[in-house]
């Protein structure tokens, strides 16, 4: 290698190298590219999220129980309507009883539950199985998109269902 | 500006203010400012009376008891965001890139809709939170309703953030037509969320399948005017962030010419070996 040997080309190809003219509109070309990036990356968060751990933010109790050797210990949110007269404090939380269409399943909760929770009302309980019994660290309330005032002379139903 | 500025003795580049621009700033007729104020007023009007009937004149509900009051203000403010601010942002959007339609008053209306419906998303988010710590139990949950609404946010942040970039107007009106459109694919996805999957959040109450809403008497009229209230304070928003644009539009590019000539004849000042002068502005 000797001093006089000019520098071999760079991989530009053939042709007279070009001087690097910061053009406005490359500028402009890269911010919007960055943008694009961001947006996509927002979905593609998105996508992953939903494909990586479903879309679905809860199993209801019925198909749980019935899945209950493939999901093993694993943690699922399980969602069940609280069973009339099932629920019984515990020093530790609150033991009570989902019903989710024929399936009933027992719920050992450590901690206590949220305000509204209360009979009747569906409920999601973050947790795993153990023996036969959903064991939960957690108490969501899942209320309904139905409004109906609370009336002073409210009368209940032989079947339960207050009118 | 009160200092004398002195014509700079032969400067190698230009230096000295632009001239003051001749043609009238588009402000808004009497009738129209008449208008905005009509609408301001009537929008106040309503939020109060949604208010008293929502806090003293409806009753608790049967399982939320006290907590449904905010049914009266959640569900609204995300109906201004989803649906008229971002919807119409879409809309003003396609009709910039209709060729027919094609004028930057459609730009300028869609950029103040977002504007608008990212503080009504804000408030989505916010009211939604304070709502589900005493009802479900949780802040926030990953679920798709309140996910899909957070993206969508981001997506119109966006938005926003895009149109700080310094481009031509017709440029950046184009840019932001298709972002607001490709962030715009997310409405559908906010809106039948609770039915695509499973969710923590509630189903619509009013805007359900068969359209039976599930709120009756007083709580549903509250809840109509609630809903009204809320259109009316985004359409006043929209009007004032509307003015408000076309002004900023008005003086264009012109800030930064304006201040590059400042600064050139700040340096030109002190010509005559005395002290630097004083700082034409405050900054």
């Amino acid at each position: 290698m000797t001093l006089t040997t000019p520098a071999p080309p760079a991989a530009t190809g053939p042709g007279p190298p070009t001087p690097p003219v910061p053009s406005r509109r490359g500028d402009h070309r890269l911010r919007y590219a960055v943008v694009a990036l961001v947006l996509i990356g927002a979905f593609t968060f998105l996508l992953v999220k939903g494909i990586g751990s479903a879309l679905d933010f809860y199993l209801p109790a019925d198909q749980a129980v019935a899945q209950e050797a493939s999901l093993g210990s694993r943690t699922v949110n399980l969602e069940g309507v609280v069973a009339p007269g099932s629920i019984r404090p515990t020093p530790s939380g609150v033991d009570f009883v989902v019903t989710s269409g024929t399936t009933r399943l027992a719920v050992r909760n450590a901690g206590s539950p949220p305000q509204l929770f209360q009979a009747d009302i569906p409920v999601i309980a973050v947790g795993h199985f153990s023996g036969g019994v959903f064991v939960s660290d957690q108490i969501l309330v899942k209320h309904s998109s139905t409004y109906i005032a609370e009336h002073p002379k409210r009368v209940t139903a032989p079947n339960g269902t207050a009118r | 500006m009160s200092a004398p500025l002195r014509p700079a003795p032969a400067p190698p580049v230009a230096v000295g203010l632009p001239p003051p621009r001749r043609d009238r700033p588009p402000l808004p007729s009497r009738r129209a400012r008449a208008a905005e104020r009509t609408v301001g007023a009537v929008a106040l009007a309503a939020t109060a009376v949604t208010v008293w009937l929502g806090l003293w004149v409806t009753p608790p509900d049967q399982v939320q008891g006290n907590l449904v009051r905010l049914v009266y203000l959640h569900p609204g403010v995300a109906w201004v965001a989803l649906y008229l601010a971002f919807g119409l942002a879409a809309v003003a959007s396609l009709l910039y890139l209709w060729p027919r339609t094609r004028s930057l008053v459609w730009d300028r209306l869609a950029a103040a809709a977002v504007e608008v419906g990212v503080v009504f998303n804000v408030c989505t988010l916010v009211s939604g939170s304070i709502w589900g710590r005493p009802t479900w139990g949780v802040w926030w949950v990953w679920d798709a309703r309140l996910t899909s609404t957070a993206v969508l946010l981001v997506l119109f942040l966006g938005y926003l953030a895009m149109r700080r970039i310094p481009a031509e107007p017709e440029v950046r009106a184009k840019r932001s037509a298709f972002v607001a459109l490709f962030a715009a694919v997310d409405i559908p996805i906010v809106h039948f969320s609770v039915l695509w999957w499973r969710t923590l959040h509630q189903g619509a109450t009013v805007l359900n399948a068969n359209l039976s809403p599930k709120i009756h008497g007083s709580m549903a009229w509250t809840l109509l005017l609630g809903f009204l209230a809320l259109t009316l304070v985004f359409v006043w928003m929209l009007l004032v962030r509307y003015r408000i644009g076309a002004l900023e539009d008005w003086l264009g590019g012109g800030e930064l010419e304006l201040a590059l000539a400042e600064r050139r004849a700040e340096g030109a000042l002190p010509e005559d070996g005395s002290t630097p002068a004083e700082p034409l502005g405050v900054g």
